[in-house]
């Protein structure tokens, strides 16, 4: 095979995602009517903002070789913690907050404080005590989810504060805050891979981590801080969800997990582990988004979204041992 | 072949009854030895003598459960491979230690990435690390087409080139390599031996692990033999012959019983 021909097979396996999202778009705005228009555009990137940052944590992890399945339920419990305290009804206190925007900053902080926790237990028991990430971790997926229902007796608080949902309402070019601070947090994070010495030992951890440890890396605290990172993202998501719901439910973000595991595999980032770049899950994040609001749109009941989110995970996971193929016969 | 005298040089590290233990296995039963500095030594012994294990315990990687150390006459015990690397001493190991996933420019700078500050965080500079492995790969005669290609694509050799150029480029005091020419050709492993020397040359300790004797006598100035977890033999490389050191090795007496050569 020649260089050039190479080159451009690895430019295409490297961005395949992007591909496929305009592919899709393409296909979609083709086929389906009234799919073309800038606001359906604008929903693609809003739907997906919760969805967005959780995968971001949850990439991290994956990038490491490590896994943190408690995204989900993580981001349940900020959101619960958020909407416990700063709703005026339901189970919500109703906590006023003088001046107003004070409540903005508390809440997030709530919200990354208590993700930052779980994923610092998490950390500690997966990268100290050293045992399998996705035992630990699937634990917390339930005993955090247990602990939302317990906190919130299984009923809910709606009305969250006005000056928190502003986030949610308040727009700029045409896309609510929340969509904002999720594209702010792709790039940031995108940035710190890709261009601090943390990022790129994250990603050599990822590759071979007895090398990472001989030259000197602190891999054990890197890797802490991984899955600490991973919860206070979830924390955010979680926050995002309560402003997006304007309030908490005990089952708030049910099969988020799966999503951002599908968003992940299929914006490139290898189960294996130290393969895959944050731009490129921010491209399988919109390529969820847009089928399903293909799928929304076409009006199929809601129930067929759970099937094909379910094949799309498959074929991720499909295309993922597809792609390591091609990668080991060009090497 | 020049380099420093054995005898003559000062040492640099002291090896003073280094034992380790597995449970109830002796894997060191006790290492007596020292290394100067600008000195080579070719540490010699039959698989699971327990070299590596020696190797390991210097480099950082493991806890000797009993003995001392002492680097440039300072007792010294590094608890992890990042605290050997602070103190100068760097290591080669026999299963490569290179990540595959990233470049060669990244692998070369591992755990020292040059960086500058933008708004007081540090960031990767790039093009800085860039020219660095590009002269001492040059400087070396390794030809590797693309800086920016993934370690993956490249051949064993190639792989074992960067390890060893890295050691020549960051130097520190002493180098630990663990059966380097593993995955070289003749020319590369020749290429190799000249680098040893001139690491040696530059006043930097060197401990070698191989099994070809042809490389040991070529490159050391002291042979150290290690059977079964304690020294076998301790000689100066002028002082004796490749089946001195094969019956040191093996366990027959050094007296020679063995088949005349």
């Amino acid at each position: 095979m020649n260089p050039r021909t190479r080159h451009a097979l690895e430019f295409t396996l490297d961005n395949l995602v992007w591909f496929m999202l305009v592919f899709v778009l393409v296909v979609f705005s083709i086929s389906i009517p009234n799919y073309f228009q800038l606001g359906i555009f604008a929903n693609i990137i809003e739907a997906s903002s919760v969805l967005g940052v959780m995968s971001i944590g949850l990439a991290l992890v994956i990038i490491t070789g490590h896994m943190d399945l408690s995204v989900e339920s993580v981001a349940a419990l900020s959101a619960m913690a958020v909407g416990i305290l700063f709703c005026s009804a339901g189970i919500g206190l109703g906590v006023q907050l003088h001046p107003e925007w004070l409540m903005v900053p508390v809440s997030l902080l709530i919200a990354l404080v208590v993700g930052g926790i779980i994923g610092t237990v998490n950390g500690y028991l997966v990268v100290k005590v050293k045992m399998s990430a996705f035992i630990i971790t699937l634990a917390s997926y339930i005993w955090v989810r247990g602990l939302v229902l317990v906190i919130s007796g299984g009923r809910s608080a709606q009305d969250l504060a006005p000056a928190i949902r502003w986030f949610g309402i308040q727009r700029l070019l045409g896309l609510p805050l929340t969509a904002w601070i999720t594209i702010s947090c792709f790039v940031i994070f995108s940035l710190i891979m890709a261009k601090t010495p943390f990022g790129r030992h994250l990603v050599m951890i990822g590759g071979n981590e007895t090398a990472t440890f001989r030259a000197g890396i602190r891999v054990t605290r890197n890797l802490v801080i991984a899955f600490v990172l991973a919860g206070a993202i979830a924390g955010l998501a979680g926050w995002l969800l309560v402003i997006r719901t304007s309030g908490a439910t005990a089952n708030l973000g049910v099969g988020l997990l799966f999503n951002a595991f599908a968003a992940v595999v299929i914006g490139g980032v290898s189960l294996k582990g130290g393969v895959g770049t944050l731009p490129g899950v921010y491209a399988g994040v919109l390529l969820l988004s847009a089928i399903n609001t293909a799928i929304n749109l076409m009006g199929l009941p809601a129930n067929f979204t759970q099937v094909i989110h379910g094949l799309l995970v498959l074929a991720a996971v499909l295309l993922d041992a597809f792609k390591q193929t091609i990668r080991q016969r060009l090497a | 072949m020049s380099g420093a005298q054995p005898g003559m040089s000062e040492p640099l590290l002291v090896l003073d009854n280094v034992a380790k233990n597995y449970g109830a296995i002796e894997a060191l039963k006790g290492i007596s030895f020292s290394i100067g500095k600008g000195e080579v030594v070719a540490l010699l012994g039959d698989n699971g003598a327990g070299k590596s294990t020696l190797v390991k315990i210097i480099a950082g990687g493991l806890e000797p459960t009993s003995g001392r150390m002492l680097f440039e006459g300072k007792e010294f015990l590094a608890k992890s491979p990042a605290e050997a690397k602070a103190a100068g001493i760097e290591t080669v190991y026999q299963d490569l230690s290179l990540c595959t996933n990233v470049d060669v420019v990244a692998n070369f700078f591992m755990g020292r990435e040059i960086t500058r500050k933008f708004l007081g965080i540090p960031v990767l500079d790039e093009p800085a690390m860039e020219q660095v492995v590009e002269k001492a790969l040059a400087s070396a005669g390794t030809r590797i087409p693309s800086l920016r290609t993934n370690v993956e694509h490249l051949s064993g050799g190639q792989r074992q080139a960067i390890e060893l150029n890295r050691f020549v480029h960051f130097g520190g005091k002493l180098v630990l390599l663990d059966e380097p020419f593993a995955a070289l050709g003749v020319e590369q492993t020749r290429r190799g031996l000249d680098m040893i020397r001139q690491v040696a040359s530059q006043g930097i300790g060197v401990v070698i692990i191989t099994h070809i004797m042809q490389q040991a006598f070529q490159v050391a100035d002291r042979i150290v033999v290690i059977r079964q977890g304690v020294v076998a033999g301790d000689v100066a490389r002028n002082k004796t012959s490749p089946d001195a050191v094969v019956n040191m090795i093996t366990g027959e007496t050094l007296a020679g019983a063995g088949p005349a050569g």
